[in-house]
């Protein structure tokens, strides 16, 4: 967060807390070493504390530890295993998660715009979102075969709600002043949609996409742990089964190594759309 | 640039003359007995405006006060075609207002720029690409960004930019693509004093070339007389039209000194006794 500070244009009204912000910058950059450096110690501790416990205190087949889960993520990725499961599940998420985010953003668009559709249909989706959506993969491996396409039904499904009742929820904060001074005008319906109500909408359709990049790995692996023949979901399972639990780490680090890179796409986007919007919200945060 | 601009406004006011020449009356705004109610919660009747009715003509600078809660907002939203009207009509060129007027910009009471669009981006909203070309759209963008004292500022987002600032970029988002008719809603209202005086006397330097047909919604006696050809008064709920005063001052006039200009203290003095009035049946009846 501190490092954000410094390339922070200054404010054009600038109130005394930016000018003092400005001022106190090297300040800010020595707490960021500090931060990074204490950030080090905690996790290097820790990881060191595991491989000690691990054969000492606790059997290395319950926790497994750093060492061992190191060198079989050597192991499983040179025998070319883990990179096929991989991309197995990667392919599901990238096929699964676009398709689910744009149907709800659509979808939640539509609904803002129209009353009666929001009328007719709220109830509806309400009721659909009350089922624990994950309790439906069975269901799709039934429809869609133990192949990747169940799979991606189910990452469609977790991706689409939660895009969807974020875009819906900024449709209908949208502050109707926007459109009638848009309208008045003279904006045409396209002018509307693209330069007035999806970036006024924005900030919510990111919360959506963010908060369902997880979700959607979640998604891909519940498919897989129930019925698959590939997948990081499946290698996972099958490790836990025999006991390999260090291959049962290797698989969680390649799943949070996915949602890190997904977030961090993800981010990059952000900051470039949200541009108007970082200037402002994360001074005044700090401030 | 200065250059062509000046072909621009020529243009522009060619074509007005043309308009008035055109329609046998040289009115551009007949409201005649225009009624609003609106529901209250509680399944309740509230007359926001009861039988107003208002003539203005090409060119004039008409400042409409009251109270607050009177009803001046929903005048202009009812000129503008933004809520509909319970009674009587509203005419534009002398043919009934029905909707969106998308002949008249507006100006609301808090700056309301978009704020995901840079200031130059927001000011060039209204200039279609039907209407004015490339270069026209930048002769426009220039000229009014450099009458308000904008220019460097170009890319700012809103968010960067000072109340005045903003103040400013709202009101010539509203006149720069020409409108033959602005509304005005209590533009000045949340600024301070000094800036409030600058920002008058720089709207009457853009109105004095430009002469557009203004409607000035305020609640502030002082700023009424000063700005006004005629200074409109509406009463507190329901809202009727009380009194219409004609403001003999000339122009240009000096806002900073406006106390000292001959017909200043004249029509003042009627308006303020048109409120002391108010006021005056107000405490009886209270006590």
């Amino acid at each position: 967060m501190a490092k954000e500070m410094s390339p922070e244009r200054p404010r054009v009204g600038a109130s005394s807390e930016d000018v003092a912000i400005s001022e106190t910058s090297s300040f800010f950059w020595k707490r960021s070493l500090w931060v990074t450096l204490l950030r080090t110690v905690i996790v290097a501790g820790f990881l060191l504390l595991w491989e000690i416990a691990s054969g000492r205190w606790i059997e290395p087949f319950l926790i497994s530890s750093p060492s061992r889960i190191f060198s079989s993520m050597m192991n499983s990725f040179q025998s070319g295993d883990l990179l096929q499961h991989t991309w197995v599940t990667f392919q599901e998420i990238a096929i699964g998660f676009p398709l689910g985010a744009i149907s709800g953003i659509a979808l939640g668009y539509w609904f803002g715009r129209s009353q009666l559709l929001a009328e007719i249909f709220e109830p509806i989706i309400m009721a659909l979102n009350g089922i624990p959506r994950t309790a439906l993969a069975p269901l799709f491996i039934v429809w869609l075969g133990i192949g990747i396409w169940s799979k991606v039904g189910v990452v469609f499904l977790l991706t689409f709600f939660l895009n969807f009742f974020n875009t819906y929820a900024g449709m209908r904060q949208m502050d109707q002043e926007y459109i009638d001074l848009a309208r008045l005008m003279g904006a045409s319906r396209w002018k509307l949609t693209f330069r007035v109500i999806l970036p006024a909408i924005s900030p919510y359709v990111f919360t959506g996409i963010r908060t369902s990049i997880p979700f959607s790995v979640i998604g891909a692996i519940v498919g897989e742990f129930i019925a698959a023949t590939e997948g990081v979901g499946f290698f996972i399972r099958l490790s836990a089964g025999i006991f390999k639990t260090a291959d049962v780490f290797v698989g969680i680090i390649v799943l949070m190594l996915m949602v890190i890179a997904m977030d961090k796409v993800a981010d990059l986007i952000e900051k470039r759309v949200l541009q108007w919007q970082t200037h402002t919200e994360h001074v005044r945060i700090q401030g | 640039m200065e250059r062509s601009h000046q072909v621009a406004t020529r243009e522009s006011s060619s074509r007005d003359d043309a308009e008035k020449a055109q329609g046998a009356n040289r009115l551009v705004i007949q409201v005649e007995n225009a009624t609003k109610i609106f529901q209250t919660p509680d399944q309740g009747r509230m007359i926001a405006l009861e039988g107003i009715t208002l003539n203005v003509p090409y060119g004039e600078f008409v400042t409409v006060v009251g109270p607050s809660g009177c009803g001046k907002s929903t005048l202009l939203k009812l000129i503008a075609g933004l809520t509909p009207l319970s009674g009587g009509r509203i005419l534009y060129q002398g043919s009934e207002v029905r909707g969106l007027n998308t002949k008249v910009g507006y100006v609301p009471q808090e700056s309301k720029l978009f704020p995901w669009l840079t200031l130059e981006e927001n000011v060039a909203f209204g200039l279609d690409s039907k209407r004015y070309s490339k270069q026209q759209r930048e002769h426009q963008l220039r000229h009014f960004i450099n009458l308000a004292g904008l220019t460097g500022f170009e890319k700012y987002y809103p968010a960067q930019l000072s109340g005045g600032m903003g103040k400013r970029a709202s009101i010539i988002r509203a006149l720069a693509y020409e409108p033959p008719v602005i509304l005005m809603d209590e533009p000045f209202g949340p600024l301070d004093a000094q800036t409030r005086m600058v920002l008058q006397d720089e709207l009457l330097k853009i109105w004095e070339q430009q002469r557009q047909t203004i409607i000035f919604v305020t609640h502030d006696l002082v700023e009424a007389v000063a700005l006004a050809d005629r200074v409109v008064v509406i009463t507190h709920r329901p809202g009727r039209v009380k009194d219409v005063i004609q403001v003999p001052m000339q122009r240009p006039r000096n806002i900073f000194e406006i106390h000292r200009q001959e017909g200043f203290d004249e029509a003042y003095g009627r308006l303020w006794n048109i409120f002391r009035n108010e006021l005056n049946i107000r405490n009886n009846s209270n006590g």
